[in-house]
């Protein structure tokens, strides 16, 4: 083995071994991972290829006389998505557009966004340099307004010439942390060793570049808050299940940390469990890992782990502990609006499990956070939740 | 003795407004017809150094009955005494017809002796107030001939035939401001009128500031045209001297510091000009101390067209009209010092919309520029990064560019092309030429209709005279109504919307927009608009007191 024992005895494995096989299984009958659809890691002539038809056609288009613009599918419209139980949203093939004129009034602008971020793009490709989405927008702060405007024009582009964000040499910010039985090498060559300690190790920016991963953790662990993560790393979470891997996105997770996720359910295909507060807003982020979001849709290929199963804060936990009221909240008009809406989302009808326990949610009108378990006792979550469920197949 | 120009200007109001008020024309209807104006002159045989001018006025088509035709000689001999030299008529009586619902042609002649220079002025004078007639009156056409001793010239003014469409509207679209009623002062002696003084501003940028795609230009000039009843000119007894003591305060009418401006009486009204001249012009002086405020010789001209109108609970009669007009003629720096407080605001409220819009049009041309700018720089960053041969000769070859400093032009200017194309398109005028052609679709028409109703500012590209009309945009009866039933209307709206026609290009440039819009319209939709054009044009200018509100007031 690569790390030294610290954990419990291999029988306390038993469930997650078990359900790891049917993962396994669940993989062969499916024809083993689906096809990379959407966008894919262009190489860099296929980018500057892409941008340089682009701006062919413009060309073309004022020869004509005609006012050039761009077709942009609309990736953040149910209708261009669709769910597959193997990846989760991604968007339909025939999509609709909109589209973004020269010659409009409302439009130009943007237009002329677009043509000046495909330029930048051009010049990272060719230099074989990177830069985040924030570096893009303090180049010009001033003509593209805010962030927002950047991240959409981005995004727009990634879609429109069918290429992941990282192929255009732009980099999301890294924000997630990981700890626990992981160790690989950069792209730069840095050696990572992510072994619990007291302190984490930051997602690295560029997932496509690590390698020469090495793990021997039973489980993954995604935790929706940073503070639940600094609790199991100050509880040694790591050392007493090891070998298990830790994750955390700080709550919505960046491309970075989701595509970290995404590597290790590839490289390893060991069970992935998230463990969020018993509120709308965590079962959305778990729904994010799990199956997608829609803005991001384009990309899904890349990014979900369909396999992820929901290990805690559950509903009905909160029942069976006999979690006391004033450590519940109450469901603000807000949540139960969330709630409505992932309840009607494609992918819940497949979950029924899932399902109930929103449904047990809606029906009490009552949220909590996994700090509501420290009404046991202080290390209730490291010390016998999660072993417990770890255990004895608690997720659903 | 009054002059050939007075005379002739006397004839045609009196004509205008006869043919107004005794013709019945429904309300839907301009007049129309065709005026010949000519005068001869010879040497004098009674006076040294002097012209003895035979002045003709005849129409050219039919324009009223016959039974009143002896009643209007009678009544304009009464009203023009001062005519003493010989006043006929001739009228086409074999073919008057008691049967007929047409008209009967006339002719007025008279005779003056005049020196040659003051002919010369008075042709001027007579053009000038032709020019600001059709302004207001599309449908009149003048045929204005002198003949010196056998040196004939002619000049026509009227709306010419178009016939080919011009891609985006360059008219100018006045706003019109809240009537206002005019006060009398009490030591004005004349008439007792049995009804208002009813004062309506209109206020327009020259040129469009649609037209000028590269920029935005600040005013620089602002020119006045002064109305009176039935849209017909005023013409001020001081007309020699047009700078009323009213108007030689630039600020009585607008407030100009508040948009940073300092305006001076411009008094160099050369009638030599061929130009259609404004009563009263200001210009704009950089403000001492103010460097940011530079002169701006390319500027835009804020038009102000002031209409006075007269407003009765009975049926005004002619011969109120004239009295009005001798009022104003007269006393019409007394009585708008009398009214002043409610004209200013009147005016001063559509000068805001007006320049808001204006700004607000900056701005987006500004944006537009410098998303241009945007777009063009990143294709060149592409282009001259390229590695790809061809990748770079296809950009060039597609443009036809010798080299990337020359596609790089190119490629600015089929953009602004481009845009500016769409960008100017979006005016009311376009929208009504394609309600028009809508209409035009789900009804039979004829394609021969030679002539627009609407309203056009030309200037004569051949460097003949210059025919200035009015360009009027395509106002809804309810944008009007919109207008004018609130005291501060939703004016971006009755911008778009309302319409009153009058725009006069002083500049150059203002020429080159307005040659470029005479052509505005296919012969084959105006018929269609015709009916719907005077009826808004009527109720704009034509008619104003019959569809303000009873009571105007401040």
């Amino acid at each position: 083995m690569a790390f030294a024992p610290m954990g419990p005895e291999a029988s306390f494995f038993e469930v997650l071994d078990r359900h790891r096989e049917s993962l396994l299984a669940a993989l062969r009958r499916g024809g083993g991972e689906p096809p990379s659809g959407g966008s894919h890691l262009a190489s860099s002539s296929e980018v500057l290829a892409s941008i340089e038809n682009v701006i062919q056609d413009i060309i073309t288009s004022l020869a004509r006389n005609e006012a050039p613009a761009f077709m942009i599918e609309n990736r953040s419209s149910w209708e261009n998505i669709k769910f597959e139980d193997s990846v989760g949203l991604q968007m339909v093939s025939h999509c609709t557009t909109r589209k973004i004129k020269s010659d409009s009034p409302k439009s130009v602008q943007k237009f002329a966004l677009i043509l000046k971020i495909l330029s930048m793009i051009y010049k990272l490709v060719q230099s074989n340099t990177y830069a985040t989405k924030r570096d893009i927008y303090y180049t010009d702060s001033q003509l593209f307004g805010n962030q927002t405007v950047v991240d959409n024009i981005i995004n727009d582009i990634s879609c429109m010439l069918k290429v992941s964000r990282r192929s255009l040499h732009i980099l999301s910010t890294s924000k997630g942390l990981i700890a626990g039985n992981l160790r690989y090498i950069e792209e730069d060559g840095t050696k990572v060793n992510c072994t619990c300690g007291a302190t984490a190790v930051a997602v690295p920016s560029n997932i496509q570049g690590i390698w020469n991963l090495v793990t021997d953790a039973k489980f993954v662990l995604i935790v929706e808050k940073d503070a639940t993560f600094q609790r199991l790393l100050d509880d040694n979470f790591c050392n007493k299940m090891s070998p298990c891997i830790m994750i955390t996105g700080k709550g919505v997770p960046d491309l970075n940390t989701r595509l970290l996720v995404k590597k290790l359910w590839d490289t390893f295909h060991i069970p992935v469990f998230t463990l969020v507060d018993a509120d709308p807003h965590g079962i959305e982020i778990m729904c994010i890992y799990k199956y997608g979001s829609m803005s991001m849709s384009f990309e899904a290929h890349h990014l979900t782990v369909p396999a992820i199963r929901w290990l805690g804060l559950l509903p009905s936990d909160l029942k069976r502990l006999n979690v006391p009221k004033d450590s519940l909240i109450p469901l603000t008009k807000r949540d139960q609006m969330k709630l409505d809406s992932i309840l009607r989302r494609p992918y819940v009808t497949c979950q029924p499990f899932w399902r109930k326990e929103m449904e047990i949610m809606a029906d009490s009108k009552m949220k909590a956070e996994i700090q509501a378990l420290t009404f046991l006792s202080s290390d209730y979550l490291s010390r016998v939740y999660l072993p417990n469920k770890l255990k004895f197949g608690g997720w659903i | 003795m009054k002059g050939t120009a007075v005379t002739v200007f006397e004839i045609l109001r009196f004509l205008i407004i006869h043919w107004k008020c005794d013709i019945e024309v429904s309300k839907g209807v301009l007049l129309e017809g065709q005026l010949v104006i000519s005068i001869e002159g010879l040497n004098s045989k009674h006076q040294a150094n002097a012209l003895h001018c035979v002045t003709t006025i005849a129409s050219a088509g039919s324009l009223f009955g016959g039974t009143v035709l002896k009643k209007f000689l009678k009544e304009i001999q009464s009203i023009l005494p001062g005519i003493s030299a010989k006043l006929t008529w001739t009228s086409e009586e074999s073919s008057y017809s008691q049967d007929m619902t047409g008209v009967t042609p006339f002719q007025m002649i008279f005779e003056v002796d005049e020196k040659p220079r003051t002919l010369m002025t008075d042709c001027l004078v007579i053009k000038h107030v032709l020019r600001k007639i059709i302004m207001v009156h599309p449908k009149i056409r003048f045929n204005f001939t002198v003949k010196v001793n056998g040196i004939l010239s002619t000049e026509f003014f009227g709306r010419p035939k178009f016939d080919t469409i011009e891609s985006y509207c360059s008219r100018i679209h006045p706003v019109l401001g809240h009537p206002v009623m005019l006060f009398i002062p009490d030591d004005v002696a004349g008439m007792d009128l049995l009804g208002e003084l009813i004062l309506t501003p209109a206020v327009a940028l020259c040129p469009s500031p649609k037209v000028f795609s590269n920029q935005l230009n600040s005013i620089s000039s602002v020119s006045i045209f002064l109305y009176g009843p039935l849209g017909l000119p005023l013409i001020l007894s001081t007309w020699e001297q047009p700078m009323t003591t009213f108007f030689k305060d630039t600020s009585s009418l607008i407030d100009w510091k508040k948009y940073h401006l300092c305006m001076v009486p411009n008094l160099d009204l050369n009638l030599d000009r061929d130009l259609l001249l404004p009563d009263v012009s200001y210009q704009v002086e950089s403000r001492e101390g103010d460097q940011s405020q530079n002169m701006d010789l390319q500027g835009q001209t804020l038009l102000l067209f002031l209409f006075v109108d007269f407003h009765s609970a009975f049926p005004v009669q002619q011969m109120e009209i004239w009295g009005v007009y001798a009022l104003l003629t007269t006393h019409l720096n007394a009585i708008l010092v009398e009214s002043h407080s409610v004209v200013q605001d009147s005016i001063q409220f559509i000068v805001d919309q007006v320049l808001e819009q204006h700004h607000q049009a900056a701005k987006a041309q500004q944006k537009l520029q410098a998303s241009l700018s945007v777009a063009v720089n990143s294709i060149m960053s592409i282009l001259t990064g390229s590695t790809r041969s061809s990748f770079r000769k296809m950009c060039l070859q597609t443009l036809q560019a010798g080299d990337t400093q020359e596609f790089g032009t190119k490629l600015h200017k089929l953009f602004c092309e481009i845009t500016q194309h769409q960008f100017l398109h979006h005016c009311s005028c376009e929208v009504k030429q394609q309600l028009i052609l809508e209409k035009k679709d789900s009804a039979q028409s004829t394609e021969d209709t030679p002539d627009n109703s609407s309203l056009e500012l030309l200037t004569d590209t051949s460097g003949q005279a210059e025919n200035k009309r009015l360009k009027r945009g395509s106002p809804s009866v309810e944008d009007m109504r919109t207008l004018y039933s609130a005291r501060a209307p939703s004016l971006s709206e009755a911008a778009l919307g309302g319409r009153a026609p009058t725009a006069a290009p002083l500049t150059p440039s203002g020429r080159e927009a307005c040659e470029t819009h005479s052509r505005a319209l296919t012969p084959g939709r105006a018929s269609l608009g015709n009916h719907l054009e005077d009826a808004l044009w009527l109720q704009e200018v034509s008619n104003l007191s019959e569809w303000l509100s009873p009571s105007p007031g401040p």
